[in-house]
C-alpha cells in the first residue's frame, strides 16, 4: 500500500541542484534518463519528481492516451506533483504498446503497474528486450516479493524494489530492496540519485512482505480498528488519542483510513495474510469488520469518492458544512463531537501518564501501542538490520513524529517490557536483551543507537550530511535567548537557529540577529546560516504581539518594533560577514523578509517563500517592498523605465502571492538566479554551509544603491489596476485601502522619477503606511481573525 | 481636382496575442513583410512613394522609437521614402490614410504607404511604463477610464443586453468563418513568415462560437456586467497596409483602384463612453461627403465590443447586412494600431466585390474619439 498520510503536504524533500542531479556513484552509470511504466497515482507521481529533480522522463502507459492525460492532470491536481509548470516539459508520454523504444536511452526503468506478478513478469520481458545494456530495473510493488518478480530472470542483475510513497513528490521515504543477485553498483546508483536528485532518505529493506513501514504501519492500524471497537471508543476519541499524544499525523487511524480508501484495506489483509505465517501478530490480528464491508459495499470507501467514509460532510438547514462521524458500534452516523477523555488531558505531555489512565483512552493507547511496538521491535532483524531504520521508515513515510523505538524510548522500554509480560505477552528478544537502557543514548555528544550485538553504535549519516540536531547534541549554544540560538557549525561558520511557536519572529529573534551580527562582526566567525530543523522556517513575524500592543494603543512602541527589524535585517545586509538564507517550509512574511536580506539563498526545493502581510491588511514592513523592488529592478529581462519592477513586486505582494516550491520563489525572483536548490533536506544545512564558506573569500557586503521609482504618476497607474479588480468583485473595499498604501511605499510616495530614492526612503516609506493600516479598524478585524482562526478575512 | 483612392490593400493573418502564432514575430518586422508585399504586388518603383506613414497605438519597445522609418529599412523602401509614426490609439493607421489623404490635397506628395502594426504578445496596452497624471487622473478619471469599463458603460445607457451582444458576437465569428472557409479573406492576407514558418491564415476565428458557448462566459470587467472576453475583441497580433494615391499615379502605374476616398472626419465624445465614438465621427463625415446613412452600400464598423457597435448601429440607422460582410473585429482580431488601415482597405475592397456606391469606414478610440472615411466607387 502506497501511503499517504493526514499530515500537511509541508514539511518534506529535495535535492541539490547545484550538484549535477544524479551524481554517478563508484563503478555506476549516472541516472540521466528515467522511464516510468505505469501512469495510475504513483507512476504519474514518480514521473512527476523525476521531473522536478531535472532529469527527462518517459512515462508509458498500456492504455492508450493514459500517461499524456495523467501529465495533464497533474498539471491541475493539490497538492502539485509537479514544483514548476516547467518540469512538466522534462515528461514525454507515450504508449506502452507502441513506444517502448522510448526507453532504449534510460538509464533507471521503473515499474509501476497493476499488483498482478503475471503482468509485471510479462512486463519485464518486454522491457528487457528494449532496455540498454546496464540500465537499471525496478518496481514499486508494495506487496510482491523481490524473489517472486526476478524468479529465472537473466536481468536479476539489474533488478531491485524502489517502494515510493504517495505523493512521490511530498514523502520523503524510499524503501529499496535488493536481492541476492542485484549488483552493488546498481543499488549504489538508485541510492544515490534518489538521496541526491529526488531528496528521499534510502533505506534498505529486507525482501519481506511489506517491507518495513506498511508492514509497521498496517499493524498498527489494524490493532487501532479492532481496540477501538472492542473498548467502544468513538472515532474521534481514537483518532485523538492516536494523533498528538503518539505524535501521528492528527489524522489519527480513521481520519486516515479514509484518505488512502477503505477499499485498500481488504486487498492489505488478503495479502499479508498469503505472504506472512499463520502466526505472525499481523495475520493473527486480522478481522474483517462488518461494518468495514458494508461502508465498502455502499461505496463509502473514503474521501477520494466523494460519499466520505468513517467521517463524512453534510449541509445543515443553512448551508454550513457539518462533520459527521459514523458510531462503531451501531453503524450510525451523527454530528462529529470534540473527544473529552481525561487520559487526553494527563497525556498532554505524558505519554507514560495517558497509557496509564484508567479510562478508555489510556486503556486504548496502552493496547495499540504494546500491540505495535512489540510487533516492531519484534521485526528487527526480520525487515531490517538495525533500529533506526524502522523509526525512520515510519517517520518519513508515515509522517510519525517518534517511529516505534523513539516510541519505546519516551514509555520506557523496561515499562514497555513489565507491561507485556504483566498481560501475558512474549517480549521481544532485542526488548529482552536491552534490559534498563533506552533504545537511543547520547554518548560524547553522538548519538548512539542499540544493536543487533546488544552494544551500541553511533547513527551514522550519509556522507555529507550535517544536522544542526547532531550539532546540539555535541556542543553548547554560542549565544541564546527565548527566540534563537546561535550554533557553531564549524569550519568558523554560525548557525542561527529559531525556535519560538512556528518559528514566528520576535523582538527575542530580532535581538539575536543584532548579537550574531555583533559577534561576527568581531571575528567570532567567518559565515552565518540562518536555519532550522522546524516545520517551517518561520511564519512571520508575531502579528499577536503587534495586535496587543495595537489595542493598547502603543503606537510608539509598535513603530518601535518595526524599526527594530528593519535595522536587524539591514545589520544583515551589511554585516562584514556573508549570510546565507537555509529555508525549509514556510518563509512567509517577516521570515521571507529575513531570507530577501541574505546574501545569497540556498533552499530546500519544499520552500513555500512568500510576502503575505497583505493578507492581514498589512504591508511588508522590514525591508521587504524595499527588497522586491531591488530585485525586479535588476532582473535582465523585465522592460526598462520605472514601473516594471514596480508592477511585479505589486501584484505579489497586493495578492499574497506565495511561492509553493523553490523553483516558483525563483520564478517570482524571491530566489535570484545565483541561489541555490537542495532537494534532499537533510543536505540543506551542509549546501548552505559551503555556499558560506565560498562567499567568505574575500567578502565585501553588498554596496547601498538608490532605486529609481515613478512617484505618484506610478500610483495613479496602480490605482487604476485596482479599481478594476474590484469593479470584478476580486478586490474587497480594505484591499482597496491596503492596495493604495503598499503603492506609496512601493512608488516611493511623492518623489519625482528623475529623481533616485534611497533605500532608507522607502523603509520610511514602508514603517508609515504599516503604521496606517495597523490604525484601522479593518486591518485588525483581519490580524484577530488570522490569529483565531488561520485563515484570511476578506473585508 | 484630383480624386485620391485606395490602390491597394494587404494585412497579415490576425492572431490572438500570447498565444497565436505571431506571437513570436517582432511587430517592425511583421509590419514591414505587409509593406513589402503590398509594394510587390502593386509593381510600383517604390521610389515614386513620398512617405510610409504607420499607425501604433502604443508606439515603445520593439514598436518603439519611429517604427516608420524602421519599417522602410526592414522593407527595403529607398532611403528617400520618408516614414512617421501616427498614434491615434484605435484609429492610428485609419489616421495615417487621413493625414496622406491630406498631404496629397495640399499637393506634399502623390502616393503615400498607409500602414499599421500592433503586436499585443510584444507591447502590452498601457505600455511598460504607464504612468498616467495623477492629478487628472484623481479629477477626471475617465480619461484613463479601461476600454471594458466603457462597453459596460454603453451597454447600461444604450440598454444593449447581454443576449444581443453575444447574438452580434456570433454573427461576426459566422461571416468571418464563412468569408475564410469561401476564401475571400485570401486577397487581402499577406502570408508572413515567422522563423521557419509561413503563417498564411487568420487564428482568431471562432466558426463554432454559439449563443450557448457565450452564455456561459464570466463577464470579464465588472461583476454585475454584460460583457464577457466573447462579446469583446481579443488582444491581437497584426498588421495591414495601404497605397493611397492620386488616380493619376494609379493609372500611371497601371493600378486598379478599390475606391476614392469621398469624405473623412474625427470627432471627440466623452471618454466613459468612448465606444460611441463613430457615431459623431461618421455623422461629420457622411455629411461632408453629402451622404446619409441610408445611402451606404457597405459598412466596416470596427467591433471593438459589441456593445458599442450594437449602439452605433442604432444611433446611425446602419443597416445591419451591410455592416461587416465577413466578419468585424470579434471574430478577426483588433491588432489596435493596424485595424483602421483593415477596415479602410476592406471597405474599398467590398465596395468593389458588392457593386455599391459608397462605403463608411468607422471605429471608435480610448479616450472618446471617432474616427470615420467615407469611400466612393471609382
Amino acid at each position: 500500500m502506497g501511503t499517504t498520510t493526514g499530515a500537511p503536504m509541508i514539511e518534506t524533500e529535495a535535492r541539490a541542484i547545484t550538484a549535477p542531479a544524479g551524481k554517478a556513484a563508484q563503478g555506476a552509470g549516472p541516472i540521466r534518463k528515467v522511464g516510468v511504466i505505469g501512469a495510475g497515482v504513483m507512476g504519474a507521481g514518480i514521473a512527476a519528481h523525476c521531473a522536478n529533480a531535472g532529469v527527462p522522463v518517459v512515462l508509458l502507459d498500456i492504455v492508450p492516451g493514459g500517461a499524456a492525460r495523467a501529465v495533464q492532470a497533474m498539471l491541475k491536481a493539490e497538492p502539485a506533483p509537479f514544483m514548476h509548470k516547467g518540469a512538466a516539459r522534462l515528461v514525454t508520454p507515450g504508449d506502452l504498446g507502441s513506444q517502448a523504444a522510448l526507453l532504449a536511452d534510460c538509464d533507471w526503468i521503473v515499474e509501476a503497474i497493476v499488483e498482478r506478478l503475471d503482468a509485471k513478469r510479462e512486463l519485464y520481458a518486454t522491457l528487457d528486450a528494449v532496455r540498454k545494456p546496464g540500465s537499471i530495473l525496478s518496481s514499486n510493488t508494495s506487496t510482491i516479493p523481490l524473489a517472486a518478480l526476478t524468479e529465472g530472470a537473466g536481468f536479476a542483475r539489474d533488478f531491485l524494489i524502489t517502494h515510493f510513497f504517495n505523493p512521490p513528490r511530498y514523502m520523503r521515504l524510499l524503501e529499496v530492496v535488493q536481492g541476492p543477485e542485484t549488483r552493488p553498483e546498481a543499488v549504489a546508483a538508485i541510492t544515490e540519485f534518489a538521496d541526491r536528485a529526488l531528496g528521499k532518505t534510502v533505506i534498505p529493506c529486507k525482501d519481506r512482505p511489506g517491507f518495513i513501514a506498511n508492514r509497521i504501519g498496517g499493524l498498527w492500524m489494524q490493532s487501532a480498528m479492532n481496540h477501538a471497537v472492542d473498548l467502544r471508543l468513538s472515532v474521534e476519541e481514537a483518532d485523538a488519542v492516536m494523533g498528538a499524544p503518539l505524535g501521528i499525523p492528527k489524522t489519527g487511524v480513521f481520519g486516515l483510513l479514509d484518505l488512502v480508501g477503505l477499499d485498500l484495506m481488504p486487498h492489505v489483509a488478503a495479502s499479508m495474510k498469503a505472504s506472512l505465517p499463520a502466526e505472525d501478530a499481523y495475520v493473527l490480528g486480522l478481522r474483517e469488520h462488518a461494518l468495514v464491508t458494508r461502508l465498502i459495499a455502499e461505496g463509502r470507501t473514503g474521501r477520494k469518492g466523494g460519499k466520505g467514509g468513517f467521517y463524512t460532510r453534510a449541509k445543515d438547514a443553512e448551508g454550513n458544512s457539518l462533520k459527521r462521524a459514523i458510531d462503531l458500534w451501531t453503524g450510525e452516523d451523527r454530528a462529529s463531537e470534540k473527544p473529552a477523555l481525561e487520559s487526553l488531558e494527563a497525556g498532554r505531555r505524558d505519554l507514560r501518564k495517558l497509557v496509564e489512565h484508567p479510562d478508555r483512552g489510556g486503556r486504548y493507547a496502552r493496547a495499540v501501542l504494546l500491540d505495535t511496538l512489540a510487533y516492531a521491535i519484534g521485526l528487527v532483524p526480520e525487515v531490517a538490520d538495525s533500529i533506526e531504520s524502522v523509526d525512520a521508515a515510519m517517520r518519513l513515510g508515515y509522517n510519525w513524529r517518534w517511529g516505534p523505538f523513539e516510541l519505546a524510548d519516551r514509555l520506557g522500554p523496561a515499562w514497555l517490557a513489565a507491561a507485556l509480560r504483566e498481560a501475558g505477552r512474549p517480549v521481544p528478544p532485542l526488548l529482552e536483551r536491552l534490559g534498563e537502557g533506552s533504545f537511543y543514548r547520547t554518548e560524547a555528544g553522538r548519538l548512539q543507537a542499540f544493536g543487533l550485538d546488544g552494544a551500541y553504535h553511533d547513527v551514522e549519516r550519509p556522507e555529507g550530511v550535517l544536522l544542526l540536531a547532531d550539532v546540539k547534541r555535541r556542543s553548547q549554544p554560542l549565544a541564546r535567548n527565548g527566540g534563537a540560538s546561535l550554533w557553531d557549525i564549524g569550519d568558523g561558520v554560525a548557525c542561527l537557529e529559531f525556535h519560538t511557536k512556528m518559528n514566528a519572529l520576535d523582538p527575542d529573534v530580532l535581538g539575536m540577529i543584532g548579537k550574531a551580527v555583533a559577534m561576527g562582526t568581531k571575528g567570532g566567525f567567518r559565515a552565518l546560516v540562518i536555519h532550522n530543523e522546524g516545520e517551517n522556517f518561520s511564519v512571520g513575524a508575531n502579528i499577536g504581539l503587534a495586535l496587543f500592543a495595537a489595542n493598547i494603543a502603543a503606537w510608539g512602541e509598535i513603530e518601535g518594533m518595526v524599526e527594530q527589524g528593519q535595522k536587524a535585517m539591514r545589520a544583515l545586509r551589511n554585516a562584514p560577514f556573508p549570510v546565507v538564507g537555509a529555508p525549509s517550509g514556510m518563509a512567509l512574511g517577516g521570515g521571507c523578509e529575513v531570507l530577501l536580506h541574505c546574501d545569497a539563498i540556498e533552499a530546500h526545493a519544499e520552500t513555500y517563500m512568500g510576502l503575505v502581510e497583505a493578507g492581514v491588511g498589512l504591508v511588508p514592513a522590514w525591508g521587504g517592498c524595499t527588497a522586491m523592488l531591488r530585485r525586479w529592478s535588476e532582473a535582465p529581462k523585465l522592460p526598462r523605465g520605472p514601473m516594471p519592477p514596480v508592477a511585479k513586486a505589486f501584484e505579489m505582494i497586493s495578492t499574497a502571492q506565495v511561492a509553493k516550491s523553490a523553483f516558483e520563489a525563483r520564478e517570482l525572483m524571491l530566489l535570484r538566479p545565483t541561489d541555490g536548490i537542495t532537494m534532499n533536506r537533510d543536505r540543506l544545512l551542509a549546501g548552505a554551509k559551503a555556499r558560506a564558506l565560498a562567499l567568505a573569500e574575500g567578502y565585501k557586503p553588498p554596496e547601498a544603491r538608490p532605486l529609481r521609482l515613478p512617484g505618484a504618476s506610478g500610483r495613479a497607474a496602480l490605482a487604476m489596476a485596482v479599481e478594476q479588480q474590484a469593479a470584478l468583485g476580486r478586490a474587497t473595499p480594505h484591499d482597496i485601502v491596503v492596495c493604495g498604501e503598499l503603492a506609496k511605499a512601493l512608488t516611493g510616495g511623492r518623489r519625482d522619477p528623475t529623481e533616485e530614492t534611497a533605500e532608507e526612503e522607502v523603509l520610511k516609506l514602508e514603517r508609515q503606511s504599516f503604521m496606517a493600516l495597523l490604525r484601522t479598524p479593518a486591518t485588525l478585524a483581519r490580524v484577530e481573525h488570522m490569529l483565531e482562526t488561520g485563515r484570511p478575512l476578506r473585508n | 481636382m484630383t480624386d485620391i483612392v485606395i490602390a491597394a490593400y494587404r494585412r497579415s493573418p490576425f492572431h490572438f496575442a500570447h498565444k497565436g502564432a505571431l506571437q513570436k514575430l517582432r511587430p517592425d518586422e511583421m509590419a514591414a513583410q505587409v509593406v513589402r508585399a503590398l509594394v510587390e504586388q502593386t509593381g510600383v518603383d517604390p521610389e515614386t512613394i513620398e512617405d510610409l506613414v504607420l499607425g501604433c497605438a502604443f508606439p515603445e519597445g520593439e514598436q518603439g522609437l519611429n517604427v516608420a522609418r524602421l519599417v522602410g529599412f526592414l522593407a527595403g523602401l529607398p532611403e528617400g521614402v520618408a516614414g512617421a509614426t501616427v498614434n491615434r490609439f484605435c484609429g492610428s493607421s485609419m489616421q495615417s490614410v487621413h493625414q496622406a489623404a491630406g498631404a496629397i490635397k495640399l499637393g506634399a506628395g502623390e502616393a503615400f504607404l498607409c500602414a499599421g502594426v500592433e503586436s499585443m504578445s510584444r507591447v502590452p496596452m498601457m505600455g511598460f511604463n504607464p504612468m498616467p497624471h495623477p492629478g487628472l487622473a484623481e479629477r477626471y478619471p475617465q480619461a484613463y477610464m479601461s476600454m471594458g469599463e466603457t462597453a459596460e458603460n454603453v451597454a447600461r445607457r444604450h440598454q444593449v443586453t447581454r443576449a444581443d451582444q453575444e447574438a452580434f458576437a456570433v454573427e461576426s465569428h459566422k461571416r468571418a468563418a464563412a468569408a475564410q472557409a469561401e476564401g475571400r479573406l485570401r486577397d487581402e492576407i499577406a502570408p508572413v513568415t515567422v522563423g521557419s514558418t509561413t503563417v498564411a491564415e487568420d487564428g482568431c476565428i471562432r466558426a463554432d462560437a454559439s449563443p450557448e458557448g457565450l452564455a456561459a462566459l464570466k463577464p470579464a470587467f465588472r461583476q454585475d456586467g454584460t460583457v464577457t472576453a466573447g462579446t469583446s475583441s481579443p488582444l491581437t497580433d497584426g498588421a495591414a497596409a495601404l497605397l493611397v494615391c492620386t488616380a493619376e499615379y494609379a493609372k500611371r502605374h497601371g493600378l486598379e483602384p478599390l475606391a476614392k476616398i469621398r469624405a473623412v472626419a474625427v470627432a471627440g465624445c466623452a471618454p466613459e463612453v468612448m465606444g460611441m465614438g463613430p457615431v459623431g465621427a461618421s455623422q461629420k463625415a457622411l455629411a461632408r461627403a453629402g451622404i446619409a446613412a441610408r445611402d451606404l452600400d457597405v459598412v466596416e464598423l470596427n467591433e471593438a465590443f459589441a456593445s458599442q457597435a450594437l449602439a452605433c448601429m442604432r444611433e446611425l440607422g446602419l443597416d445591419e447586412a451591410k455592416v461587416n460582410l465577413d466578419g468585424g473585429a470579434i471574430a478577426l482580431g483588433h491588432p489596435l494600431g493596424a485595424t483602421g488601415a483593415r477596415i479602410v482597405g476592406k471597405a474599398a475592397q467590398l465596395l468593389k466585390r458588392e457593386g455599391g456606391r459608397y462605403a463608411l469606414a468607422s471605429q471608435c478610440i480610448g479616450g472618446g474619439q471617432g474616427i470615420a472615411t467615407v469611400l466612393e466607387a471609382v
